[in-house]
């Protein structure tokens, strides 16, 4: 029933095309020189402040870009009672900024209120598929509004697991009524360190409920493949994005560099990669 | 206790507490064991904090070096696992940590090093509010100056330091040569405080820290300048007083005005 109400209802949408990922070293960059990028993605608990100079940046180029915003500490997966004085503040920041898009992550991350501060992998089961619908459906109450679910990378499996993750992703949606923001780098980092294949990761997603794409570099560890955020996205990646737009259709596409983080060009050009394979899909539905 | 939970539960232990039980829940490989696997996440949590810990505390950092001050984090982090869903709050306890903690204890700079900081950090951050102008004082009548209280700007932090941390910490800031460690008989005060985005602090005569100290504990206007009488004769508090507040206005502290009798 939710899930029906919630579907589609945004505020501001953001356009189908590349955006990037909005870090405090750009802020004068970006104000002094309006750059060509669809819109803006920020962490949602970089501006959970009460004022200062984080939420005047945020004032001034929301005013200009569209914005969604991303967070990581809602700890979804946790069997801990959900965190109302973050939700709460969630809650404040998207009645502030009015994004496009609000997304978190299908992880857990705290036991008994701590806080590990990371995106660990829940094991794919019944009770977890329930329980993560469970939580997302109350979040998404108590913001009214739909989320959207990100795939994590991950280093490890239980083995527990019975379903594999794009089904349990694909369940998610389906029955809380969340979108699916497709982390397409997540994927490959995935697939490497648990040899699956990543096509079939794909195109067992709906199409439908893909309303943003992340993409974004890895380091190798030697043993895995480590989501660092921290590079260029790599050509396996670009190529795999390929055949994510050409399952899911022409959907926001952020770059994503949160550890070294370059300067603005540096972005803006992996923006535009995006922007260009965004362009050739959309030529070839049009056609 | 679900099977979800007890699973969270032994990941926890093993994070915390590098307890190996979690292990037999785990699929490995050849190339990668678990042990490897679950080491990448008991690996990033600590970094993780440490760079937390490394954003909030630069001259803490700097006056310890890198080696020791990984030290130190390690040891905070493993005191103080956090209870913050925003890696922001994770700090919050490092100057009572190091008030309490030997070796750190005994070179008292190290705790008002990191007070110093993270009073930055809620001040840098802290409620936008209107101010009170100098304008807005003069408009209300001298017969009501007695019995006004006010109210400081949220980004206001008053702070006693026996060390020159603030001084410290200025020097990092401007990467030049710190100076060395020195300590006073008696605590010398300062006040940080926000205006235009910019984040700024100085420190305090005796009597406008007294001054401002009544202040924010809600003592009127009239106590205030009978209290400054203990540093200038009587005739002249007033004038005094009303001079202190002049600067506090004009530095954008006061956030509103309120009337006691």
């Amino acid at each position: 029933m939710i899930a029906k109400k919630l579907r589609g209802r945004v505020a501001r949408p953001i356009p189908s095309n590349a955006g990037i990922g909005l870090r405090a070293r750009h802020y004068l960059d970006i104000l002094s020189a309006p750059p060509a990028v669809g819109w803006f993605e920020a962490h949602s608990e970089n501006y959970f402040a009460e004022g200062g100079l984080p939420l005047y940046y945020l004032e001034r180029i929301r005013s200009d870009y569209p914005l969604s915003l991303h967070g990581v500490g809602l700890s979804l997966g946790s069997t801990d009672s959900l965190n109302i004085a973050h939700l709460r503040k969630l809650k404040s920041l998207i009645e502030r900024f009015e994004p496009g898009l609000v997304s978190e992550h299908l992880s857990w991350g705290s036991v008994s209120e701590r806080y590990f501060n990371d995106l660990l992998p829940l094991p794919y089961t019944e009770e977890a598929l329930t329980h993560v619908i469970c939580r997302i459906m109350q979040v998404q109450d108590f913001l009214s509004r739909q989320i959207l679910i990100e795939n994590v990378s991950s280093y490890l499996q239980y083995r527990q697991s019975t379903i594999p993750e794009w089904e349990f992703l694909a369940e998610i949606s389906a029955r809380s009524g969340c979108g699916i923001l497709l982390d397409v780098n997540n994927i490959h980092v995935s697939a490497v360190n648990h040899r699956f294949d990543p096509l079939a990761y794909l195109h067992a997603i709906p199409a439908g409920a893909v309303q943003e794409i992340h993409l974004a570099g890895f380091d190798n560890s030697g043993e895995c493949l480590i989501d660092t955020h921290a590079t260029a996205v790599c050509d396996d990646v670009w190529t795999l994005y390929g055949h994510a737009l050409a399952h899911v259709g022409n959907v926001p596409t952020l770059i994503e560099w949160d550890t070294d983080i370059p300067a603005l060009p540096v972005l803006l050009e992996e923006a535009r990669k995006a922007d260009a394979l965004l362009q050739e899909v959309r030529r070839e539905r049009s056609a | 206790m679900s099977q979800l939970a007890a699973l969270q539960r032994a990941f926890q232990t093993h994070i915390l507490h590098a307890n190996d039980a979690i292990q037999q829940a785990i699929t490995g490989t050849p190339l990668a064991p678990a042990t490897e696997r679950l080491g990448i996440y008991s690996t990033a949590y600590r970094l993780r904090l440490l760079e937390a810990l490394q954003t909030d505390y630069t001259a803490l950092h700097a006056a310890l070096g890198d080696e020791d001050f990984e030290q130190l984090c390690f040891a905070f982090i493993a005191a103080f696992p956090s209870t913050y869903p925003n890696l922001r709050w994770f700090g919050a306890n490092m100057d009572a940590y190091l008030k309490a903690t030997p070796p750190y204890l005994d070179i008292p700079v190290l705790a008002e090093l990191a007070s110093f900081e993270w009073a930055k950090g809620l001040t840098f951050d802290a409620a936008d509010e209107d101010r009170l102008t100098i304008q807005d004082m003069a408009a209300i009548p001298g017969a009501d100056w007695g019995r006004m209280t006010f109210q400081t700007h949220p980004s206001v932090q008053r702070l006693d330091f026996f060390s020159n941390a603030p001084l410290i910490w200025k020097a990092v800031a401007a990467a030049a040569d710190p100076p060395q460690p020195s300590y006073t008989e008696e605590p010398l005060s300062w006040i940080i405080w926000r205006q235009n985005l910019s984040v700024y602090f100085r420190s305090l005569d005796k009597d406008e820290a007294w001054a401002i100290d009544s202040l924010l504990h809600g003592v009127n206007f009239a106590e205030i300048c009978t209290g400054l009488c203990e540093w200038v004769d009587e005739l002249h508090a007033s004038q005094h007083a009303a001079g202190l507040l002049k600067g506090w206005l004009e530095s954008g502290m006061i956030r509103s005005v309120h009337f006691k009798t």
